[in-house]
């Protein structure tokens, strides 16, 4: 039989049918789920693939965390961002660390006895750094020009500062009508407007201090969530604003302002707390190391630590907490027999019965009065070995030696351009994705290092106005 | 003030339930202050009555209805039970206005069944078929359909991957390998849709030594567990020196919100856009993303875990304090705690101008102590100790009200801790509104947290409706994206596939 016989005969192409259509491909729909997801996403290769935001350039006028983690999860995941500072002074979240201790230094050209504190850390990733005057008239040109090589920016300065200096949005959109200029801060329009705000504002403010902490029936206080977590958590809600902007601009062509409060991100996290107040007018109180909607689903006290010879104090005194759950009622039955305490199962056999508080007070002391001869770890051995969900409470050491997120590449060594060896945490935690990975590919650069780049090899400025505007200390 | 007067008499919880409610007690229940108020008041004040008046006229979330949707013509499935985290990245797409459809097993998400306490009459129900449900699942439900779907069925599976095939996203919440092992996970789904998005959200992980697990009696790992893994439980709280041990609030602590659920939803949302606006954008392919609460988490731990690399300092939890700024804390007033903030110079000296006018040895023991003149050298423990007991000597004689109003005259960053009584009542949530009221389709009035994207000048993101009666939207759902009729749906019912 002849081709053309052959084709007469066809009625699809092979390519067309469907199924697995080479070895690989056969091997793909084969090999175990984890191998496919190792496969897919290969940490440690990210380099190999392309970036999502390709080709998108975002300024970063922006202080602190809340606004620049805005930027900084652009720039992971692609996007050139620039981040514009004071010049000489920069950023002030650069000179804090914890407790004055952790810095990378220099500074800037000029003081190289003064470092960027471990406070800054991981805010402001893969960016150019850049330094403006804002306050000066030259600046302005300067400004304008950046605007209209960029898709949008971002900043945190007191609402209508931006504005009032001729760089707001209403400015900036008659020069370039894609821009997407974002304005994050406390409390934008209305009776607080000026307010000014941090993430442990947002924290007060917002409820979520009021239900965290132990209650102060039992002597505790209301309990501020660790780390700027408000700041972070609100900055990633502004990208998640960018995102659809970007989305929508893709398709129209047109830029938008958004106005972001962090205060009222704090609010959006608290769940029911809203809905219960509207409807009943119950005040939600704190509840500790418990779930006010799940029995047993909380955190519980062992007798004895982990590492009693330690040197350092998180491990000496520390190494003693285990978060469990057994909620179900097979669970919660076994966890009883376990601690030897099976009339505990028949005194509360349904969920709804062992939810409520006098029963939460009892089981949870029944089950540490159970680990109070116990360390954390015999603890949880115990409670796997049978089938129970139950791991311990972490210290950042036990993360950083964590086998988990070091195979997940989500803990990992970088080789920083400038500094060497840095330990990073964030970034390639944000997300793991097949196809456009994200990235880290720098810490930070000193103040303005990045001025060169920016002012001369972007905008094409003269070197000789560089150093003109350097010398008025305008960069 | 009260209109009328009632006698009532309260001997359980029952009585007290008629006595509230939006009907009862309409919020808010005070006046916010009027746009006139504030344009004289605020903006003025500042001389940005223009500027004021720009925002209020383009921004207002009065006009949200009026403006285009981002995300118009996406969309996404939200595939699985019990994670919130899910469930806040299908809101924050929804709200941006794709088109969220939920598939729940045919007996629902047990996280419908959550109530406080376990106390049903905080439940509410919906119109159509009384059935209670929870206010964390009503409340986080938003701009979506329900439908319901047995995967563990042949033809339930059959009818999944038909939907795969109209959908953009697909946001699935299983235990790992779950869904792959029924042949319905991404590896199968993207040779069916290859523009499809996938995004398996978890505590965890889907893979690695210390993946999701199940417990033997087929339980979840849930939030907080995520927090436990990364060190957030173990920074959190008050130390044991400044509280006892042993549940008395000197240990480590989780959150009162279900705080990493959330951030891996907002995480998962942002992935999902980032890889719409690549598909769109650029390369038309769809990809598979992996978002965890654990993860996320770390993620926003600030230097935590980069300290340890640093100097190998495990860090320590500080109460409401904070280590890296002075000052930047609560501390006990005399009717609860008053927020304090201001680590620059300029902030720090007009804090103890304040402070100084009622208690004098402030600037004494404060200002003029040398060791705390520089802005880094204040951070010590020590310097916190000091600054802190000589603040909380002030405040502990005053009201939250009386310190703040103090603490405003010199524009100082403060504020109380506010209880959510307190947060509805508060001039500027009420005047946004942040906290805000929803005639519901199903379940009558409802008071929620207002969408933060909404205040935008083209296209803010809307809260349209929230929560629906398990599988409501069965029939318009199934009969618009598979053609599948009401006979169908009713022998699809018979024989339990959805």
């Amino acid at each position: 039989m002849d081709e053309k016989e052959f084709n007469k005969l066809k009625v699809c192409d092979f390519d067309e049918l469907p199924g697995p259509k080479s070895k690989e491909e056969l091997n793909e729909m084969k090999m175990p789920f984890e191998e496919y997801c190792k496969k897919a996403f290969d940490v440690g290769n990210e380099f190999a693939k392309p970036e999502a935001l390709k080709g998108i350039r975002w300024m970063s006028t922006t202080m602190y965390i809340f606004t620049p983690h805005s930027v900084a999860n652009l720039a992971e995941m692609g996007a050139e961002c620039i981040k514009v500072e004071m010049p000489r002074m920069g950023d002030p979240m650069r000179h804090t660390s914890p407790f004055n201790e952790a810095y990378l230094y220099p500074l800037h050209d000029t003081r190289p006895m003064t470092g960027t504190g471990y406070g800054f850390l991981n805010a402001n990733v893969n960016e150019y750094y850049i330094t403006l005057d804002y306050h000066v008239p030259e600046s302005k040109r300067v400004f304008y020009d950046l605007v209209k090589m960029s898709d949008g920016l971002t900043e945190c300065y007191r609402h209508g500062t931006f504005d009032r200096w001729k760089q707001g949005y209403r400015q900036v959109a008659e020069m370039n009508p894609r821009f997407i200029y974002v304005w994050g801060g406390g409390f934008g329009y209305g009776p607080k407007m000026f307010g000014g705000s941090y993430d442990i504002l947002g924290q007060a403010h917002a409820g979520l201090a009021s239900i965290t902490g132990t209650h102060e029936d039992f002597g505790g206080h209301a309990t501020k969530c660790t780390n700027w977590c408000i700041d972070w958590y609100s900055g990633t809600q502004i990208t998640s604003c960018i995102m659809a902007a970007l989305n929508w601009r893709l398709k129209t062509g047109l830029g938008t302002m958004i106005e972001f409060s962090q205060v009222q991100a704090a609010t959006r996290m608290c769940g029911y707390t809203a809905p219960l107040y509207g409807k009943f007018g119950i005040v939600r109180q704190r509840w500790g190391n418990w779930d006010t909607q799940l029995c047993v689903h909380g955190i519980i006290m062992t007798g004895k630590v982990d590492f009693p010879d330690a040197k350092n104090p998180q491990d000496k005194f520390e190494s003693r907490y285990v978060m469990l759950s057994a909620f179900q009622d097979a669970d919660f039955q076994e966890l009883c027999n376990i601690i030897k305490k099976p009339d505990l199962f028949s005194s509360y056999k349904s969920h709804k019965e062992r939810v409520g508080a006098p029963a939460q007070i009892a089981i949870y002391k029944a089950i540490e009065d159970w680990a109070a001869d116990k360390t954390r770890s015999e603890v949880v051995k115990i409670l796997k070995e049978a089938g129970i969900l139950a791991e311990p409470v972490l210290n950042d050491r036990e993360v950083y030696e964590s086998k988990h997120f070091r195979q997940r590449g989500t803990v990992r060594w970088n080789d920083d351009p400038l500094f060497g060896d840095i330990l990073i945490h964030s970034g390639y935690s944000s997300g793991l994705m097949s196809k456009t990975p994200r990235r880290h590919k720098w810490q930070w650069r000193p103040v303005g290092a990045d001025n060169v780049k920016i002012y001369h090899e972007l905008l094409g400025y003269p070197m000789s106005k560089i150093e003109e505007l350097y010398t008025k200390n305008i960069l | 003030m009260a209109k009328q007067k009632r006698d009532i008499e309260i001997n359980s919880r029952a009585d007290t339930l008629p006595l509230m409610g939006p009907e009862v007690r309409p919020w808010p229940v005070t006046p916010p202050p009027t746009p006139e108020w504030v344009m004289t008041n605020v903006y003025a004040k500042r001389k940005a009555e223009e500027f004021g008046k720009f925002l209020e006229d383009n921004l207002h979330l009065n006009f949200i209805f009026d403006k285009p949707e981002a995300l118009q013509g996406l969309r996404v499935l939200c595939n699985g039970i019990w994670q919130i985290s899910r469930m806040f990245a299908a809101s924050l797409l929804g709200e941006q206005g794709a088109e969220v459809v939920y598939v729940e097993p045919p007996g629902g998400d047990p996280l419908r069944q959550l109530t406080p306490f376990g106390r049903e009459e905080y439940m509410l129900k919906d119109n159509v078929t009384g059935e209670p449900c929870g206010l964390d699942f009503l409340h986080e439900f938003r701009n979506a359909k329900s439908t319901t779907l047995n995967l563990e069925t042949p033809e339930g599976r059959e009818i999944y991957k038909s939907m795969a095939t109209v959908m953009d996203v697909i946001i699935e919440a299983w235990p790992p390998g779950y869904m792959d092992s029924l042949g319905i996970g991404y590896r199968h789904l993207s040779k069916l849709n290859p523009r499809l998005i996938y995004c398996w959200v978890g505590e965890r992980g889907q893979w690695g030594p210390d993946k999701d697990a199940v417990s033997k009696h087929g339980q979840w790992t849930l939030d907080p567990f995520s927090g436990a893994a990364d060190s957030w439980i173990h920074n959190t709280g008050f130390p044991p020196d400044q509280c006892p041990r042993g549940g008395k609030g000197g240990d480590v602590m989780r959150s009162g919100a279900w705080l990493c659920s959330y951030v891996c939803g907002e995480q998962a949302a942002v992935s999902i856009m980032a890889a719409l606006f690549w598909r769109d954008g650029t390369s038309g392919e769809g990809q598979f993303i992996e978002c965890t609460a654990a993860e996320t988490l770390m993620d926003i731990l600030d230097f935590d875990i980069g300290w340890y690399g640093f100097n190998a300092s495990i860090k320590a939890r500080t109460g409401a304090w904070d280590p890296n700024l002075n000052q930047y804390e609560w501390n006990p007033c005399k009717d609860g705690y008053m927020m304090i903030g201001g680590q620059t110079d300029r902030l720090w000296y007009r804090i103890g101008m304040c402070i100084e006018r009622e208690l004098p040895e402030f600037g004494r023991l404060i200002h003029e102590d040398p060791l705390l003149k520089e802005m880094g050298a204040r951070n010590s423990l020590q310097g916190l100790i000091k600054t802190y007991s000589i603040t909380t000597k002030w405040l502990r004689d005053i009201n939250r009200i009386e310190a703040e109003q103090k603490l405003m005259q010199y524009e100082i960053a403060a504020g109380p801790v506010l209880y959510i009584d307190e947060v509805a009542e508060f001039p500027h949530f009420k005047y946004r509104p942040w906290v805000n009221t929803i005639e519901t389709e199903f379940y009558g009035t409802v008071m929620y947290s207002e969408s933060c994207a909404a205040f935008q000048h083209r296209t803010p993101a809307r809260v349209k409706d929230l929560g629906r009666p398990l599988g409501h939207d069965n029939g318009e759902v199934y009969q618009k994206f598979l053609g599948i009729g009401p006979l169908k749906l009713r022998e699809l019912k018979a024989k339990g596939v959805i």
